[in-house]
């Protein structure tokens, strides 16, 4: 057992593929309906959604509030080039991700100058504004949305039912997740950290503050634009403004605030427990929305850094406890 | 010279905090900065490290590169590191992260490295937290690496804001007050680990710190400011019996014909 976490230590891609491998056959073994297969495909898209806003809200602590903005440009990327192109997701996915990242650096540059609820109300409006304007444009088919985006075909094997959409979204959650684990671990993780903590003391230490603090933008929209092409092209492949809505982005805002803020699985977690509350709560619909509200401020009130954080205090404090027993003895 | 200043000025409204001071340390000295409250200390420290720019006319040199309005992590790159007054800790991470992120400059992998996590990081992130730790366990710390630095006690935040700015192994280390508040032993501790470290990394200092018996006992030379103006310079001793300095801190000497004076009016 030490053994094996020595090398994943040294080969953390090694774990991921373990995980990737095991994931695999979690369908043939456990998945009874269509689904279940559906709802592990959202679950995969929350998660790369979740892990970019956990960079740029738990890592570098810039309250953004408009990242179901950059959600949408993804979707629609993928969704426009699709209709206009006949592109498939191949084609789609790079795309979404670069121009999202772009509309990343727009959404960083406020940044620089707001902070905190000022920062939230220019983000959520630039959210908003993106939203509208999808909605009002008819070159985005307006509130009709984009219906039948292809699925992806593999040697001539078309993915295009919920039990085989899996294997696609899965490998880009998976891809994903060992980026933002390798960006937070490294010295890119620490300097975002440090840019949230205190701007002020982060600059004397030779970190610039500007440049993490657009660069965790650009990263987060990168991730949202790549879950959003995934989710446009989500069997039955329709997508629609109504999608990219606050309550989205609330739902969001829960995962990784309830996962853990700052906690380099916390957007993991609270992406898997919160899509599937929601979905189990979906008959209480009218409920949702004030549970969700209420999670997020009772998590803040009782444990701050979410589950994720929880955890690790614990064993934290428990291997702290143990080295002053061993050192009283 | 390591740091040169040149007529430096910096005017908050009408206030002079920095008029016009003409600094000079030579590499390897340990230089006390004294001054009365509000004598313009921490403002120094704040133009020469680049969280305040000076006013026009001035200059300021570090190292042979001109830093005059360089942004203050440009600054820190070049090796110039500081505490604060006020810590400014990063309270909700762990301590060896603390130190960590300290150590940014000198890391050596590039952006795309790290994004992809090829073994080269991981390998390097394991010698830059080895190193981390031993600097840890020098100053005292390396027990509570996995806390959260808001869980130390005062002494312990003091040692490791000291153990952070070092982690860059600057040239020059910038001490705004390091013994504020600690007890007369800690006090002691802390010069002896200050001392230590500075043989070990070969750097220059500059303390700033309101226990006179600190700065006489380990610097080489003293700058006394008073409103803003260096008002003199030299050895402790020196420093200790001149009159313009005796007088920002205990106030003028008067005769007795002043003493009516102040005293009708």
């Amino acid at each position: 057992m030490e053994k094996f976490k020595k090398v994943i230590s040294q080969y953390p891609f090694l774990g991921f593929i373990i995980a990737y491998l095991v994931l695999l056959c979690v369908p043939t073994i456990f998945f009874t309906d269509l689904y279940q297969s559906h709802l592990s495909s959202l679950i995969f898209i929350n998660i790369i959604v979740a892990a970019g806003l956990n960079i740029v809200k738990g890592y570098c602590g810039q309250v953004t509030v408009g990242h179901v903005g950059l959600y949408a440009v993804g979707s629609y990327t993928a969704g426009c080039m699709f209709m206009y192109l006949g592109s498939d997701l191949w084609m789609t996915l790079p795309a979404a991700i670069i121009v999202t990242g772009l509309f990343g650096i727009a959404f960083g540059i406020p940044s620089f100058r707001l902070e905190g609820p000022y920062l939230a109300l220019a983000t959520l409006g630039g959210g908003e504004a993106i939203r509208l304007f999808i909605e009002n444009g008819e070159f985005f088919n307006s509130t009709y949305g984009i219906s039948s985006i292809s699925q992806p075909v593999i040697f001539g094997v078309p993915f295009d039912t919920p039990d085989k959409y899996y294997y696609i979204s899965l490998p880009v959650m998976i891809i994903a997740v060992y980026f933002s684990y390798s960006i937070l671990k490294s010295s890119i993780g620490r300097a975002f950290m440090s840019v949230r903590e205190d701007p002020i003391s982060a600059a004397a230490s030779g970190i610039d503050i500007k440049k993490y603090k657009i660069l965790a933008f650009i990263l987060s929209a990168m991730f949202a634009g790549a879950a959003g092409a995934v989710y446009a092209h989500l069997p039955p492949g329709y997508i629609h403004p109504n999608n990219y809505t606050v309550i989205e982005m609330v739902t969001f805002l829960a995962m990784v605030v309830f996962g853990g803020l700052g906690h380099i699985w916390g957007g993991i977690i609270g992406a898997i427990i919160i899509t599937i509350v929601y979905d189990l709560t979906r008959p209480l619909y009218e409920y949702q929305l004030f549970i969700f509200g209420l999670t997020i401020v009772l998590t803040i009130l009782f444990m701050p850094k979410g589950i994720g954080g929880f955890i690790d205090k614990i064993f934290i404090d428990k291997r702290f406890k143990k080295k002053k027993v061993e050192e009283g003895k | 010279m390591l740091l040169k200043t040149e007529n430096l000025m910096k005017a908050f409204g009408g206030l002079k905090a920095i008029n016009k001071v003409d600094f000079e340390l030579p590499a390897g000295e340990i230089r006390g900065i004294i001054g009365p409250n509000g004598s313009g200390k921490s403002t120094f420290f704040n133009l020469v490290s680049g969280v305040y720019d000076p006013d026009p006319g001035s200059y300021i040199e570090f190292d042979g590169h001109d830093i005059t309005n360089e942004p203050p992590h440009k600054i820190g790159a070049l090796g110039l590191s500081r505490t604060f007054q006020l810590l400014r800790l990063y309270q909700d991470m762990s301590v060896i992260n603390n130190v960590m992120s300290g150590y940014h400059t000198r890391v050596k992998y590039k952006f795309f490295d790290a994004v992809i996590g090829r073994k080269k990081i991981w390998d390097q992130e394991k010698e830059i937290k080895d190193e981390m730790m031993e600097l840890l366990s020098f100053v005292g710390l390396a027990d509570y690496a996995e806390l959260n630095a808001s869980e130390l006690s005062g002494g312990q935040r003091r040692l490791l804001v000291l153990a952070r700015a070092i982690a860059m192994k600057p040239k020059l280390l910038m001490l705004d007050e390091p013994a504020a508040g600690l007890s007369p032993v800690n006090v002691d501790n802390l010069m002896k680990i200050i001392m230590q470290l500075k043989d070990k990394y070969g750097l220059t200092l500059i303390i700033i710190e309101h226990i006179l018996k600190v700065v006489m006992d380990t610097c080489n030379t003293v700058t006394v400011l008073d409103h803003g103006q260096k008002i003199a310079e030299g050895t402790p001793s020196q420093v200790k019996d001149d009159n313009a300095v005796i007088e920002a801190y205990l106030g003028k000497k008067m005769n007795d014909e002043e003493m009516r004076k102040a005293l009708a009016v």
